[in-house]
């Protein structure tokens, strides 16, 4: 049996090849042609003559824009919010204190949480007689209820949206910087406290620019599926804040447009395109960033 | 005689054999959800299959599907569907590869009403088969705050203002409700109940001056609306919540809070405007193809789903509303039958001015409406008649490219 | 102990605390939701604890139309991903730890690249190809969609994990008569195993969770954070906050397997320090 399959394979040269095949073949499959795809439906009319329709009606869909907005403002809320408390809890359970890495696995804990639950969960405290609406009343701070998800109170229902996401995305950035903080050889670490920095010092000026790729790794991945923010938002305020995944949603299903669908699909690649670009051209360490 | 009884038991053999033979493909765009498709094949179809002997295969399709099944083989002459069911709309895009019905007799007593709708290039080209509307349930808390004067059978728009601002000034909350999720049927409170009872039509008058009041009228409403809206898709809960007293929506997403608390809910028309009270009469029927492989037990299956006592079964299962006369009567008591009154309430108005949905159509018209609706209502922007030119230029362009004529009331 | 030691252990202790809290109290909130009676959801103000422990909203929620079809699918979905992706990701996890051959650095530096890019979103197109295949609608379509997604993880995480596998055992068994193939399912397998495990169980996670390529790939046949998704505004609140707990039942479960191993598909050293 081996013999045989010892001669199918080849030598052990082409045997790594081998063994790569399937994921490759998968992925010019089920990656390279969606993607290849997707900009085909974006600029191509059924009749299969070039065109940009498909974006202007995107760009002139009354809700474009107050999405555009929102998945920005989401990213740009969210993201430095998860990066600051991720970064305060790596470094608590860095000190290894007795207990520390049972406080590590409570704090990775939303990781397996998925958006729409974490929506779910938010709502349960969040809705009109939700958990922190009865405690308020019943501290006698207010008469009646908030409406936290409110059309009327963009402002809020947004808060209540960055509150439920800081929550479920913050531990995927810990995992990040923690592992990150396990490569940090502790020579280093050793060095610097002989050459007197300590506590505040130490990890401002050695932790901190040490972790730097990881940090970057953590900015770059999050961004990204910040920008793909949805089932949460739709779970929290429905209608009320409008998001670029969500259009591309509605527009494949309710408006049953798969071109325009696709165009918003291609603008959000895009962003994120962009975005990691704009992050590898303008911080330094590159390679080190992508492998995180 | 021994003979004779072999050849009895022969005949016998053979038409029970013959009978079991008999199976028809029925192609629908109603019933598609799992839950009611289960229905329809298990309560509707079984029985008719062990009475007749005729088994049927019901396939859910969606419009797009519908089209162009039904198209292809009245092209290629020859087919496999039996019969068809569909919203009123749906039959409009396929007219020519529909059998002429005047032959067929419905199970029950069908209005001229009704029929006449089904007439279309000079034949029945469907027989009607039942309705829903959409309406306002009410929490009998809320009739303690009707402006005087109003009658709740009549109410006008000007008089639900009034309502729910009361409501609002007494109890410093927002108890009145419209969908307006992302899957609410918000689009056909502004095509089929706004616009005709402000402006008379529903694709017409879209940029009009009626049309700018409307909006106007809207906006102010909206500050009575709960706040909460945008996240609804459907009325039943936020009304077993009370966190509406006052709600709009179709029959079948209203249904399940009257259902559990008959007592606390009833059923009125929907308002009316200075146009007349606008609602949608939501009408499926039934046709037979040009190219049905076996029309007579097609013929069959239409007098039996109008025989009063399915369209009561239907009316239980997935609560849409008997188009037979004979059916109306037999409506159970409780829930189903404060709903029936709302309904028929509607029906009666001599206001009425009905709607259809539009058919053949691409679906985005429905994110015109609502487009429009999100930025003049809940973005509050200042309405703009520009952007309302804008938009029913597009409206009309969706019609003009698929050839559709505009529904009911605007034209044909 | 000194006293700033003992002050510094105890804000460390106090900040962890709050951290732990801030995690916990809203798991907390929504499983005590989900064992609240029904009518008591909308009582005003609500109890924090409610009057009586009650199954109602949980069994109100799985009985309800499409519930348990739709967990069937999520489980079937995130079974035929796991297969998928160990089966296509794990050799060439296998291959980039155990082998140097030209292209292994451009192969690293793509996966690591495709982990970064919004995979999900590519299920709009895949929507329109897998009609024409007659994969719209399966469950098999949204296992491949998610596999997709997962594939990366598990390509680096069981790099990880064989490269933790000394290299010199299979080589002893090899000296010792095993074939090359041997050598693998007797001495690097076993080793690997609970690595791959964990392995496995993310990658269910990953499928478990994922609501958009599921909502955009299926009608019918819905995965259960799909089939919660499209009916979620019509449906009641404590039918979502069941489904919100419900759903986050597997993680907490699963998070706890994989612990040791999360550090892995980040380019943390060791499992354990």
């Amino acid at each position: 049996m081996d013999v045989r399959l010892r001669k199918l394979l080849g030598t052990d040269t082409l045997l790594p090849y081998w063994l790569l095949l399937p994921s490759i073949v998968f992925i010019g499959v089920f990656f390279l042609m969606p993607l290849f795809n997707a900009i085909m439906l974006a600029f191509r009319a059924d009749n299969g003559a070039f065109t940009l329709d498909y974006f202007k009606k995107m760009v002139a869909d009354v809700r474009f824009i107050e999405a555009l907005k929102y998945t920005f403002l989401l990213a740009i809320t969210i993201v430095p919010l998860q990066l600051i408390t991720a970064l305060a809890m790596a470094l608590l359970v860095n000190t290894g204190f007795r207990g520390s890495r049972f406080f590590l696995y409570l704090f990775a804990l939303p990781l397996g949480i998925s958006d729409l639950a974490a929506g779910l969960i938010w709502l349960s405290i969040f809705t009109q007689h939700g958990f922190l609406n009865s405690i308020l009343y019943s501290l006698g701070i207010i008469e009646r209820p908030i409406y936290f998800i409110s059309y009327q109170n963009t402002g809020l229902t947004f808060l209540a949206v960055v509150m439920a996401e800081h929550w479920r995305a913050t531990a995927i950035v810990l995992v990040i910087l923690v592992a990150g903080l396990q490569m940090i050889s502790k020579d280093y670490l050793e060095a610097a406290e002989v050459l007197g920095a300590r506590g505040w010092k130490k990890v401002w000026y050695v932790i901190l620019p040490m972790l730097k790729p990881s940090l970057q790794s953590a900015l770059i991945i999050r961004t990204i599926f910040a920008l793909q923010t949805f089932a949460v938002v739709l779970a929290l305020a429905g209608d009320i804040i409008p998001v670029l995944a969500g259009e591309a949603y509605f527009w494949h299903f309710l408006y049953r447009n798969s071109h325009v669908a696709s165009a918003y699909a291609v603008f959000l690649m895009a962003i994120s395109i962009g975005m990691t670009w704009f992050y590898l051209r303008f911080l330094r360490s590159r390679m080190e960033v992508i492998r995180g | 005689m021994r003979r004779f009884g072999i050849i009895a038991l022969a005949l016998l053999v053979g038409s029970v054999a013959g009978l079991a033979a008999q199976k028809i493909t029925w192609m629908s765009t109603q019933f598609v959800p799992i839950a009611e498709a289960e229905f329809v094949r298990n309560e509707i179809l079984a029985p008719f299959a062990e009475a007749t002997g005729i088994e049927v295969e019901f396939i859910g399709a969606e419009y797009a599907e519908f089209v162009s099944r039904v198209e292809a083989e009245y092209e290629a002459g020859k087919g496999e569907i039996a019969v068809l069911c569909g919203l009123h709309g749906d039959f409009v895009s396929v007219l020519d590869a529909l059998a002429d019905l005047s032959e067929v007799s419905p199970g029950g007593t069908i209005s001229d009403t009704l029929m006449k709708l089904g007439q279309m290039a000079g034949k029945q080209a469907y027989i009607p088969l039942m309705q829903a509307t959409y309406l306002m349930v009410v929490n009998k808390k809320a009739l303690d705050y009707l402006p005087e004067g109003a009658d709740i059978w009549a109410l006008t728009y000007d008089e639900l203002l009034q309502w729910a601002k009361n409501i609002y000034e007494a109890t410093g909350v927002q108890k009145l409700g419209i969908p307006a999720g992302p899957k609410s049927l918000l689009h056909r409170f502004i095509h089929g109940y706004l616009y005709p009872s402000f402006t008379g039509y529903q694709v017409l008058a879209f940029d009009s001056g009626a049309a700018v009041k409307m909006w106007k009228y809207m906006q102010e409403l909206w500050q009575y609306v709960n706040p909460a809206a945008p996240t609804w898709d459907a009325m039943d809960t936020p009304l077993l919540s009370e966190e509406v007293w006052i709600a709009w929506d179709h029959t079948a997403r209203v249904k399940q809070a009257i259902v559990e608390r008959p007592d606390d809910f009833i059923a009125i028309p929907s308002p009316a405007g200075p146009a007349g009270r606008g609602f949608i009469t939501v009408l499926a029927g039934l046709a037979i193809p040009e190219t049905s492989p076996n029309p007579d037990a097609a013929a069959e299956l239409i007098e039996y789903l109008t025989t009063p006592e399915v369209q009561v079964k239907i009316l239980q299962g997935v609560g849409f509303f008997p188009v037979v006369a004979e059916a109306a009567g037999a409506v159970p008591s409780g829930a189903l039958q404060i709903l029936a009154k709302g309904v028929s309430a509607q029906a009666a108005s001599p206001d009425a001015i009905v709607s259809f949905i539009p058919g053949g159509i691409s679906d985005e018209y429905k994110k015109i409406y609502k487009d429009t609706f999100f930025k003049f209502v809940i973005k509050g922007e200042p309405v703009d008649v520009e952007f309302l030119r804008s938009q029913a230029t597009r409206l009309r362009e969706l019609y003009l490219e698929a050839g559709a004529p505009y529904p009911a009331p605007d034209g044909g | 102990m000194s006293y700033p030691r003992l002050l510094r252990r105890t804000l460390l202790y106090i900040g962890a605390t709050a951290f732990a809290l801030w995690v916990l109290i809203p798991i907390f909130l929504i499983a005590i939701s989900s064992f609240t009676p029904p009518n008591e959801i909308y009582a005003w103000p609500k109890p924090i604890i409610p009057s009586r422990f009650s199954l109602d909203t949980m069994r109100f929620f799985l009985n309800s139309y499409g519930v348990l079809n739709s967990l069937r699918n999520s489980i079937l979905v995130a079974l035929l991903t796991l297969a998928f992706t160990l089966a296509v990701g794990a050799p060439a996890g296998y291959a980039v730890a155990r082998f140097s051959f030209r292209g292994r650095e451009a192969f690293r530096l793509g996966i690591l690249i495709t982990r970064m890019f919004p995979t999900a979103l590519l299920a709009v197109p895949l929507a329109v190809t897998f009609i024409k295949w007659g994969l719209y609608d399966t469950l098999i379509g949204v296992a491949l969609i998610h596999t997709a997604m997962a594939l990366p993880f598990a390509v680096i995480i069981t790099t990880g994990i064989f490269m933790g596998v000394p290299k010199d055992l299979e080589e002893a068994a090899m000296t010792l008569g095993c074939s090359r193939f041997g050598a693998f399912v007797r001495v690097a397998l076993p080793l690997a195993l609970p690595g791959l495990a964990a392995a496995a169980m993310f990658t269910f996670v990953i499928s478990w969770n994922e609501v958009f390529a599921a909502t955009i790939l299926t009608v019918n046949n819905r995965t259960l954070p799909a089939h919660i998704l499209t009916t979620i505004q019509a449906s009641p609140l404590y039918f979502r906050f069941a489904g919100g707990f419900f759903m986050t039942i597997p993680a907490l479960f699963f998070m706890f397997f994989i612990r040791r191993y999360l550090f892995h598909m980040w380019g943390g050293a060791t499992a354990e320090r």
